[in-house]
């Protein structure tokens, strides 16, 4: 029996934040992978071609032993699932296929309770992060360089990527602040959003 | 001469029911970060949001006399707000807002 695979699910809006939700999959999935384990981190091919702020999924899976799963290219059951853009909890059921007591990130100004109000089945979740990632690092980078499989020379989390990690960092124990750090670009942000986000257990 | 179930009948010259003002399959409501909103004192009636509007999600209610935002299909791109002539349409963040939720199961 293979262990369990952490699917992680990234939101993030069409081209303008491409860049971000794929920063934040590959940085976690690399900063896994220098824990030892197992990663895969890819973009949802369904979403593709994306256009300006159509809302699309990023993929990442976690396990301590190889995924066998090679072939499937989406998660079905995510376990933690990531909000680049907060607008798209009023949009999209992002908490589909989701088992009970997942985590939500979201990056937004608004509280954990103005966010919960828009989500019908909140009832899945144990833990809600919020992080202010547009104030901590205003940026947003437009880059395509690291997509379908080309290699990304801007590095990995510039923009809004680097505190949004942080606050997962926080909010879950699958990686660690430390491993983090050595993926991602900028260090500073990383560091003001594991500080700076609130985090709301529920249940 | 031919033998077509009952419900796939098509009229007569293929006309499918009319007026169709809506498209679910391609609803882009789930794409907005900011809505327009229309302050109606200031609103002339120009039609140019109607016009401007590449989803025609603005229509004029005629009986009303204002012109009426769809939400299903505001993807907030906000051209009406560039367009409008007297400055009677503003952009608003969504979440500041409890409607206008289009919750699809996937992106689209």
């Amino acid at each position: 029996m293979a262990s369990k695979v952490h699917q992680i699910t990234v939101w993030a809006r069409g081209v303008v934040q491409d860049k971000e939700g794929r920063d934040i999959a590959n940085g976690l999935a690399n900063a896994a992978e220098k824990d030892g384990k197992f990663t895969q981190a890819f973009d949802n091919y369904v979403d593709l071609p994306d256009r300006v702020n159509v809302p699309l999924r990023k993929y990442a899976r976690i396990s301590d032993e190889e995924i066998e799963e090679r072939y499937e290219y989406e998660n079905e059951k995510p376990e933690i699932v990531i909000v680049a853009d907060a607008t798209i909890v009023k949009g999209i059921n992002i908490l589909r296929g989701m088992e009970k007591g997942g985590t939500l990130v979201v990056a937004t100004d608004r509280k954990p309770e103005d966010i919960l109000k828009f989500i019908p089945n909140r009832d899945l979740l144990n833990t809600i992060v919020c992080v202010d990632a547009k104030a901590i690092c205003g940026e947003q980078t437009v880059d395509f360089s690291g997509s379908e499989g080309g290699v990304d020379s801007l590095g990995i989390g510039q923009g809004i990527s680097a505190p949004i990690l942080g606050a997962l960092a926080r909010g879950t124990n699958l990686v660690k602040l430390d491993n983090l750090a050595a993926v991602v670009k900028n260090q500073e942000a990383l560091r003001k959003g594991h500080e700076q986000a609130v985090v709301k257990t529920l249940n | 001469m031919f033998n077509i179930p009952k419900g796939k009948e098509v009229p007569l010259g293929c006309v499918t029911p009319a007026p169709v003002t809506e498209q679910p399959m391609m609803m882009t409501g789930n794409w907005r970060e900011y809505r327009p909103v229309l302050e109606p004192e200031k609103c002339d009636l120009c039609m140019n949001c109607v016009v401007f509007c590449p989803d025609a999600c603005f229509q004029l209610d005629e009986a009303e006399e204002k012109v009426v935002l769809n939400e299903k299909y505001c993807k907030g791109c906000n051209i009406c707000i560039n367009e409008c002539a007297t400055d009677a349409l503003t952009a608003a963040y969504e979440l500041d807002f409890e409607d206008g939720v289009v919750r699809l199961e996937k992106p689209f």
